[in-house]
């Protein structure tokens, strides 16, 4: 990490979530378990991994919405983090801008901060006039960008992606992609969630590697990628005997190689 | 801190405007939405019972309309955490923000339905008294007592969503037992200490004598309630200081 700052760690994070298995009866499905890894001042870190619900959860115990059941996240200076999902707690019968407004409220920002961002958010949003609209007449793509955009302004310490590069239209996924890159770049701390390889490899300079809540390689984005995908190929070899399956897998390592 | 009050300005703001939006009529059915609901009653009551006698609509009327905000504010406040699931899983905030939120609309709407309630007062030939000014500690503590109750049940409600169920019937039941269209000190003695038992019974007791009576309101059992409620909230803080960024996990 040549010298870089440290500014937050997580130290053997369990976290589990309670699941109904019966009548009165719960049991516990541990997301994460054993995690550790840390977060440098300004570098951009990927989080890879098949579904499942621990990459999110990773992104939610960096931005301190959840605390870990096990194990400890450690802040080495105040921090906000910001979490880039897709709506960012909209309620569908206010406005785009009364929404603007609630979600830099949400994010942290005082009032007069966040009327004074509004113009510059309204205008990345590229919104024009359904501003003023309320939320519920948004398609997908409106609300993403509108998202993304409060997201974006609210200039957080650290910035946390969630899947969130494939909304909009081409232009705007252009503009989110370019405004990532631009932040990346910059001494900003960001860390994304993604399953698309290219992105990752565009963006990170290290990934993290989290398969069924335990960590698979932690390093250099090349590396880690090189794991994954040896590691991913070894499953299609030995599922040849099942071709359908085999299919599925040799189909979706072709678009992400 | 400034930004989490803020929140709650805006937030209380944003949805009391939509609402307004959201109907043909807007506010006017912060009014009229009250007044049919005591219409039912003084029909059933006043009318078809003849329970009542002179000047029964005030008497029922006061109750129902401070009844209104205690179980408006408990049915949507002890749900606000599961309401805003979204949003919690999203970004940190303090969850006591969700019930307060809820509280003050309900308050908004009731001072509004309040003012109309004494006007109305006003325009029959109620004369005013010294009395009315104990409105003020009355809406006060009624406050306190409301914000205790809806803040200790958002916080369990996560955890056991089934007591949703409860507080609903036990909510209808207080109802009843609040004497909203029967005067307490009209029962016999020894029922009376009981249902001087529920906080809301004392509270409505008070306006009637308050407003409607000329005279001030029992202080002494007003103080209790306020004690009783102000315990809650001490209660209701504490569980979400300590479970705060655990509910994220439960909604």
């Amino acid at each position: 990490m040549e010298g870089k700052k440290i500014i937050l760690s997580l130290k053997n994070i369990g976290l589990f979530y309670k699941r109904k298995t019966g009548l009165l009866r719960h049991d516990k499905f541990w997301a994460l378990q054993d995690v550790s890894f840390d977060l440098c001042h300004g570098e951009t870190l990927g989080i890879i991994g098949k579904n499942g619900v621990g990459k999110s959860t990773v992104l939610r115990l960096i931005a301190g919405i959840m605390e870990p059941d096990l194990g400890e996240v450690i802040r080495y200076e105040p921090l906000r983090a910001s979490l880039l999902a897709l709506q960012v707690g909209f309620i569908p019968h206010l406005t785009g801008r009364q929404n603007a407004i609630l979600g830099g409220l949400f994010l942290g920002l005082c009032r007069s901060d966040v009327e004074a961002l509004l113009p510059r958010i309204i205008e990345f949003s590229e919104l024009g006039d359904f501003i003023d609209q309320p939320v519920r007449s948004y398609s997908m793509g409106m609300k993403a960008r509108l998202g993304f955009s409060v997201a974006l302004y609210a200039d957080p310490d650290i910035l946390l992606v969630d899947e969130v590069l494939g909304v909009g239209d081409v232009d705007f996924r252009k503009k989110s992609a370019d405004a990532l890159r631009e932040i990346s770049k910059s001494n900003k701390t960001v860390v994304i969630v993604s399953h698309n390889n290219e992105v990752i490899r565009s963006l990170c300079d290290r990934v993290v590697w989290i398969e069924n809540g335990h960590i698979e390689g932690v390093g250099p984005t090349d590396a880690v990628l090189q794991q994954y995908q040896q590691a991913h190929a070894a499953v299609v070899v030995s599922d040849a005997a099942r071709p359908g399956k085999a299919a599925l897998e040799a189909g979706g390592m072709r678009s992400e190689a | 801190m400034q930004a989490y009050l803020d929140l709650i300005r805006y937030k209380v703001y944003a949805e009391l405007s939509a609402e307004a939006a959201r109907t043909f009529l807007g506010i006017l059915w912060w009014l009229i939405e009250p007044v049919l609901y005591m219409s039912v009653f003084y029909l059933i009551f006043g009318v078809m019972f003849q329970r009542g006698g002179e000047g029964f609509v005030y008497f029922l009327l006061v109750a129902l309309v401070v009844w209104k905000w205690f179980d408006s504010s408990i049915r949507n406040g002890m749900v606000s955490l599961e309401t805003n699931a979204a949003v919690i899983q999203q970004v940190y905030q303090p969850k006591f923000i969700f019930p307060v939120i809820v509280v003050l609309i309900n308050t908004a709407k009731f001072l509004f339905v309040m003012l109309l309630f004494l006007l109305f007062l006003l325009i029959s030939g109620k004369q005013p008294s010294i009395s009315w000014l104990a409105l003020l500690p009355l809406i006060g503590v009624q406050f306190v007592l409301i914000a205790g109750i809806t803040s200790l049940c958002a916080t369990v409600i996560p955890f056991v969503p089934d007591l949703k169920w409860v507080v609903d019937n036990g909510l209808t039941m207080l109802f009843f037992l609040s004497g909203v269209f029967f005067d307490i000190s009209a029962l016999p003695e020894h029922f009376q200490g009981w249902l001087r038992l529920n906080p809301m019974a004392v509270l409505i007791e008070g306006y009637r004598s308050a407003l409607l009576l000329g005279q001030m309101p029992d202080w002494g059992q007003v103080f209790w309630v306020l004690l009783f409620a102000c315990i809650l909230i001490v209660v209701a803080v504490g569980v979400f200081t300590r479970y705060d960024r655990i509910y994220p996990k439960l909604v």
